[in-house]
Parts: C-alpha cells; structure tokens; sequence
C-alpha cells in the first residue's frame, strides 16, 4: 500500500523549489565544512556549484539508466526502477563531492537487486563493470551501509509499472479503447524517461502511471479522457479530478524536458574539477581512505575473533541440553 | 544508538545476536537484532527481506519493527521484546496446553497469517521458535527473513529450500518453485499437531526422512490427492513403498473431532484445495465449545529472564566480553 509506506511519508516532496533547496543545503554544507580557508568569492573556482552539483547528477542518472540497459542477465524494470529512487534520494542530502556518483550508482543498483529479489551474485555483479573488478567490488560492499543508512533504511520503492498493469487490465474490462496492448510502447518510454525526472518525488506512482497511460494514448491519437472523467473516477471521485488533472500535466511537462541534451565539453571541465574537489577521504584511491579501510579491517578482525570465541562457548553450552531444536532452514 | 541501553543478550538469530535493551525515550523493552554482515556479499538478502515485510505490515499478531539504525559496520534492527516463543512453551513441561489455549494461539497465529497473506507476504519460515509471546499473551509472529512479497499474476519462481524442515510442505519436499502462500498453512498444521501432542508431528532427520514420515502418515499421494505430482521437479528421484497412511484419530490420540477435522483440511497434499488463513478462522473449531481461552487464560512462563544481573552495557562488544568471563 503507497499510502502508508515509507515513500509516501518521508519521501515525496512538494515541488521541485523544495528538492532544489535541499539539495542546496547539502551543496553549502560540504563547502562550509571543507572550504574553510577559501574565499568566498572564489570558492565555487575551486568547489563545484549547486547548479554543477545537479548536472554531474543528471549525467550519472544517463549512465545509471544505460548500465541497467546493458546489464547481463537482463534486469527487470522494477530493479531499474528502485535504482533510481535510491541514487536520486542520497543526492537530496549529500554532495557530489563528498561521494563521488559513479561509485554510488553502482551501489544503488546493487542494492537494489537484492531488495527486488533480482538475484546476483556480487561477482555477477562486478562482471558488468568495466576496468577494476576488485576494486569496484570493494567500493560497493564498503558503500552499501552508508546507502542504506542515507536512506534511513527505507527500502521498499513502489515503482509505477504495476499500477500501468492495474490500469490496462481496466481499460480493456471498463474502457471502450481498441486493443490498449498498442500503448506499451508508449508507455515504456514514457516512464523511461520519467525516472530521469523529479516526477517521482513529487507524485504518487498511480498518478505518473496514468501521465504514461495517458501520453502514450495521445501519441496513437486515441483519448482516453472519458474514460479518466467518467469511468476511473466517475461520480465519487469528481472532486479529485482537477488534482489529478494537474498532475498529469506537470509529469508530462517534466518528461517533455527530461530529454535536454548535456553539453560534452562541460562535463570534461566538470569531471576534472570533481577529481580535484572530492572528498579525499572518500576517495578509494587516496592514501587516507586506504588507511581507513586498513584501520576497520583490523577492528573487525579483532570483532571476529570475539564472536567466534562467543560461539564457541555457546556451542558446548549446548551439550548440556536435553531437548534437541528443530532443524535450522537448509 | 544513542536512544537505546542494552541490558544483556536475548537470543542468537541466524544472522547474529540479539539483545536486550531499553528504549530510553519510551523505557520500553527492546530487541535489538544485531546482523553480521557478509564480507563478501555486504548486508544479507533476509535483512532486506525482513525490514521490508515488516515495514509493510502493521498488525497486532506481527512483530512490532520500532526502527532501524546502524552500529559501527553493522546494521541493527530494533523490535518490540517478546520474552518467550511458543517453542519454549510447548517444550515447559510445567505447562502442558488446554484445547481453549491451543484454540487462542491457533487464532492468533491465524489472523497474523491471514492479514500477512492479504498485503501478499509468505512467511516461509513458520515453527513454533519463530512465534513470540508476549507478556500479556498475545502471539507475534517473527523473523520474516525468508519473506517473500508474491505476486498473482506472474509465475514466479521460488526457492524451494526454505522453510524448516519440520513445518515445510510436501510440495516443497518434492522440490516445487512455483508455490503458492499455502506453504504457510502447512506449516501451521504442523505447529497446531504440535501443540496438541507436545512433540513435533512430523520430525525427520533429512530431507528424505522427512519426506517419508508425511507420506506414511499422510498415505502414498496420487495424481487424485494430488493433481500435478508428477511434474515436480524431484518426484521421480525417489519412490516410496505405498501405503495408505494412518487415521488422525491415531496421529492426534486425544484431539476431538472438530480439531480433526480442521487439522485434516490443512495437512493435504494439494496446496490448492488446503484451507486458506482465511477459510480457516471461519472453522467450527473456533466457535465451538470450548471457546479459545482469554488472554488472561493463556500460560504464563516465569520470567527467569528478568533475574539476569541488569548490566549497563556501552556496547555489543561489551556485552560479548562479559559473557565470555
């Protein structure tokens, strides 16, 4: 149910003015944190800007959507899906610089694999990656718990494919559209390119399911408005229609601008300046994240050896115990 | 973290321990399931399982998830602390369990399995160990980290190795992917036989044993009893001498009749044709005399729990030292 999930609650938001200024925030957190001595006229020479910041992300959004694409085994949509809500909800609190896209993308898709129950191995996984397998490994295991946590552990994503299903199966029982099969199409890109948008943290995925619906209808030249007005809300739901009606207009208008193109030399600057700004602490090829990593391996070693010790007196505990526990899950 | 004071160890799940603690803002009890993760694959698959069913399911028969948080390199979930599962209370041979109380927990095990169907969950895991209790007597179901969200219309495929062996379906026995939320009604036959002869119904030692004692109880299945037996994966990897099963009034010596017949509608072969959560609660058997037992009729186990030393632990390490000594 979306209404009571932890999408609706925490992570739908008002208008993209909103979205913007969260981002922001995040944007002016880091540069106060690690800017310290730069002044700030000239800050924004070195760091990059808010407006930068949304570019970098957009562009890592093309490539999420591109590595899903080519992702062997084929992955299903909602997995997709999932990944993008995920990448899009860590980027409203955190900046760019302090964790660089390209390894958070990847961190999202994997933890979205496991959530959808999309079944891959990391090695599968890392297969898909180009360059460095080990390391690209590393980076997503030592990742994956600063996910979930900048996700508060909200991990359940209702994505809008299965409300388009819903919405179909009552098009061909209660609509009088010829053979609605013809719109998938449609749809798929639709929705496609609604995930590179703010839409879908701003409506609910019924609501970007109809916008879909609805556009993909427009591009057969069919209408379907006597079917929204008379037949989805009819009498009861009269009130709700203009809302709605709103809505559908402001998805649409969205995906109309997902498909701005980003300027090539732009990004080459971006890229350079992003290497020169980001957080070396968080940079898996630095010397200080290398000791990092060194200093809570040793940490967990001692942490292992202190379980296993605890075990190990559990397990001889047990000897003493007349009633055998039922068998554990195979 | 900082919200939480643990106060000892309550338990090992099968992803690490769990402990005892108190909510400092509420100074409710908690239980705090600390999950080891995975060095080489990250946090497990039935973490996210399980923080997932349990966001999605709010029910007075399900265990209460109050958050999640994280700890050093480890994720922490934090629930309400039940002390005891109904394992324990059918292994106490201090209590030995009346026909109102069996009826009570079997309703509420019921309604948390009907109302976890309904949001389209299969537990897959259900047995006594994973059925808490609370104080008051009110059963929850927990451990959700074989969840599953199924979907109608698609033909899925599933994980047969899932559930303890004990409480598993034939179907899965035989090696089916494509089951249905039915699986759990086997298992909930299996836990009402249970509490009724104190001991387990059907208690193999393997796969194959297990397998042999549902069919000598249960009757050598048939393409009748059975529709698309034959297809399943692993039906021709083994053959059984058949034979025509035993009468309940012999495997259930002192249940009545109405118990029987409502044990003999679940524990069937053919998942399609076993009693939903559902039909089940509609059973005579719960609305004939004697009626399920109140809340304040249901067994009481003595909280030797609570006579442990009351540690102020800084943290789980801390509490795995002081074990040790």
């Amino acid at each position: 149910m979306f209404p009571t999930s932890t999408q609706c609650k925490f992570w739908m938001f008002s208008s993209e003015e909103e979205l913007n200024k969260l981002r922001e925030r995040a944007n002016i957190k880091h540069v106060q944190i690690y800017g310290r001595q730069i002044n700030d006229s000239t800050k924004y020479d070195f760091f990059l800007s808010p407006e930068e910041e949304k570019i970098m992300v957009k562009r890592y959004e093309l490539h999420l959507r591109d590595f899903c694409k080519r992702f062997q085994p084929p992955m299903p949509r909602c997995v997709v899906g999932t990944s993008f809500h995920y990448f899009k909800r860590f980027y409203i609190n955190n900046s760019v610089m302090n964790y660089h896209p390209k390894e958070i993308m990847v961190t999202c898709i994997y933890l979205a694999c496991k959530v959808e129950e999309f079944n891959v191995s990391i090695q599968q996984f890392v297969s898909n990656i180009k360059g460095d397998r080990e390391k690209a490994t590393d980076i997503i295991l030592n990742n994956e718990l600063l996910l979930m946590e900048q996700l508060n552990f909200h991990l359940s994503i209702h994505n809008p494919f299965r409300p388009v299903e819903g919405l179909l199966i009552d098009i061909k029982t209660r609509g009088s559209l010829h053979d609605p099969e013809r719109l998938r199409p449609g749809i798929e890109h639709f929705l496609e390119k609604a995930l590179l948008t703010d839409a879908i943290m701003l409506y609910s995925p019924s609501q970007v399911a109809l916008a879909a619906v609805l556009h993909a209808a427009s591009k057969l030249q069919e209408n379907l408005d006597s079917y929204v007005t008379d037949i989805l809300f009819g009498e009861d739901g009269k009130g709700k229609l203009e809302d709605l009606i709103e809505a559908v207009r402001g998805i649409r208008s969205m995906v109309k601008m997902a498909d701005s193109v980003l300027d090539k030399n732009q990004q080459k600057i971006l890229d350079k300046k992003l290497e020169k700004c980001r957080n070396p602490e968080n940079n898996p090829d630095s010397e200080i994240y290398k000791r990092r990593m060194q200093a809570m391996l040793d940490e967990d070693d001692d942490l292992y050896h202190a379980i296993s010790a605890q075990n190990q007196s559990l397990d001889n505990s047990a000897l003493n115990m007349s009633i055998p526990d039922s068998p554990e899950v195979a | 973290m900082n919200n939480y004071k643990l106060l000892g160890r309550a338990g090992e799940g099968a992803h690490g321990f769990v402990f005892k603690g108190m909510d400092l803002r509420t100074e409710k009890l908690v239980a705090l399931k600390k999950i080891a993760i995975n060095p080489s694959s990250g946090v497990p698959k039935n973490t996210m399982r399980e923080i997932c069913a349990l966001r999605a399911l709010k029910s007075n028969h399900i265990v209460k998830l109050i958050e999640v948080t994280s700890m050093g390199s480890s994720v922490v979930l934090v629930m309400e602390f039940l002390p005891w599962s109904l394992a324990e209370i059918i292994k106490n041979t201090s209590v030995s369990l009346t026909l109102p109380q069996i009826k009570a927990y079997t309703k509420m095990i019921l309604s948390g399995v009907n109302y976890m169907h309904q949001n389209h969950v299969m537990h897959r895991d259900l047995k006594p160990a994973n059925l808490l209790i609370s104080g008051k007597g009110i059963l929850k179901i927990a451990d959700f980290g074989l969840a599953r969200i199924y979907v109608n219309e698609k033909q899925r495929v599933y994980s047969h190795q899932v559930a303890t062996r004990w409480y598993r379906a034939p179907e899965l026995l035989y090696g089916s992917r494509s089951y249905t939320p039915s699986v759990d009604m086997w298992s909930v036959g299996c836990i009402l036989g249970e509490m009724i002869n104190g001991q387990p119904l059907f208690p193999g030692e393997t796969d194959i044993e297990q397998l042999a004692i549902v069919l000598s109880t249960l009757g050598t299945p048939t393409e009748v009893t059975w529709p698309g037996l034959a297809q399943l994966p692993d039906y021709n990897k083994i053959a059984f001498t058949p034979n025509v099963g035993k009468r309940w009034s012999i495997v259930l010596p002192t249940a009545d009749m109405v118990t029987i017949n409502l044990i003999s509608r679940i524990l069937i072969y053919n998942g399609a044709k076993r009693l939903s959560a559902r039909e089940a609660l509609k059973h005579k058997f719960f609305f004939e005399k004697p009626l399920p037992a109140k809340l304040s009729q249901m067994p009481k186990l003595d909280d030797v729990k609570s006579e442990e030393p009351q540690w102020n632990f800084v943290d789980f390490d801390e509490v795995i030292r002081q074990l040790e000594n």
